[in-house]
């Protein structure tokens, strides 16, 4: 029985990859077929033609993502550790714990006026700045638990042996935090990658990421391009979580 | 030099995560009294009169609680329940990998899939028709876009649960709730003596701030309620945009009213979570 409801949840996890994967191969799918008419490779042989945005949609979103979540880890790290020092570490984090639960679509639409008027709704930056707004307090959380007793006596330890703050930092700081910034790095990606109210908002629709791209299908009722638009969405989550899960975990399990 | 750089740090977090969210409040404050916007007037309470009178609000808000109470219900019953059953399966072979796949699903994602599984026209609905237990797909219950929310709950529980099971079977062994368990086992306590006295209070205890974390996160929502949800009742941030969006200008302040109550609401709750549980917001003390 144990053995039979754990290989159903491993199917029920599959069925929605499998599901999807499959609407992505399809054409013409009537009530009440089970499966679509046709099944072949012409959907994603869409990807490649010239007039076809959604490679272009697949890599903006790629550099928007990769561009925000190297930004917010830098920052963070070297944030958290400052917060993480001060007396005020309780204070700043009630700070970063209200735009990291409030719901983004309503931040944007409260903040969108401010971009207007900035110039940068509707573009790109305008899109990196709403999103760094919602990235950096939660890259701030991630790496608000690095900076512990352990950490801070290493570091004191070193700079007790000679080194200096630059060495500290490139020798024992960096590589004793490569887990946890790998994290913060991937987690903060994943924020950008799946967010969509935020983008679509402040974006108002010019600035065509995967999600807004997804949505636009499903409203123009063309569910086998929203479905290759989700193949594509899911995939470098799923390639980062096995890295992460692989290697980032494997390592704190043997440390 | 030291100071500086700490100083420069420290205030460009308060930049870019609290004075966002603080011009945002006061924007939409002064929007809901009639202070700025188009239609701005000078001060007046007719927006709020307007916004707290109608049962439009109140309805958008007990269905996001509602919403947010089941799913979570469901998904700690659920995680809680896989992580006790399966807990030497969970750290090793297939369903270790496994069971982190669906966080690899956007909000958008899920419920684009939920809606082909769910709606009148989807798979389900096509399983059950050639299985001849339905004639027609009018007779298919409606499961999205209806008035409980089923396919909202559906496709919340699939993204919440996982991360659950992961943050238990984190917990279980960081507790050290098998050495636990044994104790009680020795001490002679039944097995759901054990369950329901010693694994579920120290599991919900311990991650009290998570669920609370969930249960806003879940409020406010987007994509899911607007894919497979109606227009009334509408879950809360359905419910802002809908009336920022609309060609009725009048509402504008309205939905800038209830973006004020959000975000006084979401606030109230953190702070009394600093006031009663400061350790929360330091893992050192914690």
């Amino acid at each position: 029985m144990k053995k039979a409801l754990q290989i159903l949840f491993i199917l029920s996890i599959f069925f929605p990859i499998a599901f999807l994967l499959l609407l992505s191969l399809g054409r013409n799918w009537p009530y009440p077929e089970l499966l679509p008419q046709s099944l072949s490779l012409e959907n994603w042989e869409f990807l490649q033609k010239s007039d076809s945005k959604l490679l272009q949609t697949f890599f903006l979103s790629l550099g928007i993502s990769i561009l925000v979540a190297t930004v917010t880890t830098a920052l963070a790290f070297i944030t958290s550790k400052h917060i993480a020092l001060s007396k005020y570490r309780n204070k700043l984090m009630l700070l970063a714990y209200i735009p990291y639960v409030l719901s983004p679509v309503i931040l944007a639409a409260t903040l969108h006026f401010f971009f207007i008027y900035a110039g940068i709704s509707g573009n790109v930056s305008g899109v990196l700045l709403a999103q760094f707004f919602i990235a950096y307090p939660f890259g701030v959380i991630i790496l608000n638990n690095f900076w512990n007793h352990k950490t801070r006596a290493i570091e004191e330890l070193s700079k007790t042996l000679g080194s200096s703050s630059w060495q500290t930092f490139k020798n024992v700081l960096l590589p004793i935090s490569k887990n946890a910034l790998l994290l913060c790095f991937f987690q903060t990606f994943l924020v950008s990658w799946f967010e969509f109210g935020l983008t679509n908002l402040i974006g108002v629709g010019s600035v065509q990421t995967l999600t807004v791209r997804v949505f636009s299908f499903v409203n123009e009722a063309n569910i086998f391009y929203a479905a290759l638009a989700s193949c594509l969405l899911i995939l470098p989550p799923m390639i980062l979580i096995w890295i992460n899960k692989r290697y980032i975990f494997a390592t704190e399990t043997v440390i | 030099m030291k100071f500086k750089s700490k100083h420069i740090f420290i205030t460009t977090f308060i930049l870019f995560a609290a004075v966002p969210v603080l011009l945002g409040f006061g924007y939409a404050l002064l929007y809901s009294f009639g202070l700025t916007g188009i239609l701005s007037e000078g001060f007046t309470t007719e927006y709020w009169e307007k916004t707290l009178l109608a049962t439009e609000f109140w309805k958008s808000l007990g269905f996001s609680l509602f919403i947010a109470v089941v799913v979570m219900t469901i998904s700690l019953f659920f995680s809680i329940w896989i992580v006790i059953s399966w807990t030497k399966n969970l750290y090793k072979g297939l369903l270790s990998y496994v069971t982190y796949l669906p966080l690899a699903f956007p909000a958008i994602v899920m419920a684009f899939f939920s809606f082909q599984l769910l709606s009148k026209s989807g798979f389900i609905s096509r399983v059950i028709f050639n299985l001849g237990w339905i004639d027609d797909l009018s007779q298919f219950p409606d499961w999205t876009n209806d008035a409980y929310g089923v396919a909202i709950i559906f496709s919340l529980c699939l993204l919440i649960t996982p991360f659950f099971i992961i943050l238990y079977s984190n917990l279980y062994q960081n507790e050290r709730i098998p050495e636990l368990k044994a104790l009680a086992q020795t001490l002679g306590a039944k097995k759901n003596q054990i369950t329901t006295r010693i694994i579920v209070p120290i599991l919900l205890k311990k991650s009290a701030f998570t669920i609370m974390l969930f249960l806003i996160f879940v409020m406010g929502t987007y994509e899911i309620p607007l894919l497979l949800g109606r227009q009334d009742p509408s879950m809360l941030s359905v419910f802002i945009i809908q009336k920022l969006q609309k060609f009725n200008l009048a509402d504008i302040p309205q939905a800038y009213a209830v973006s004020v109550i959000y975000i006084l609401l979401i606030a109230t709750l953190i702070a009394v979570v600093y006031k009663t549980r400061p350790a929360f917001f330091n893992p050192e003390k914690n």
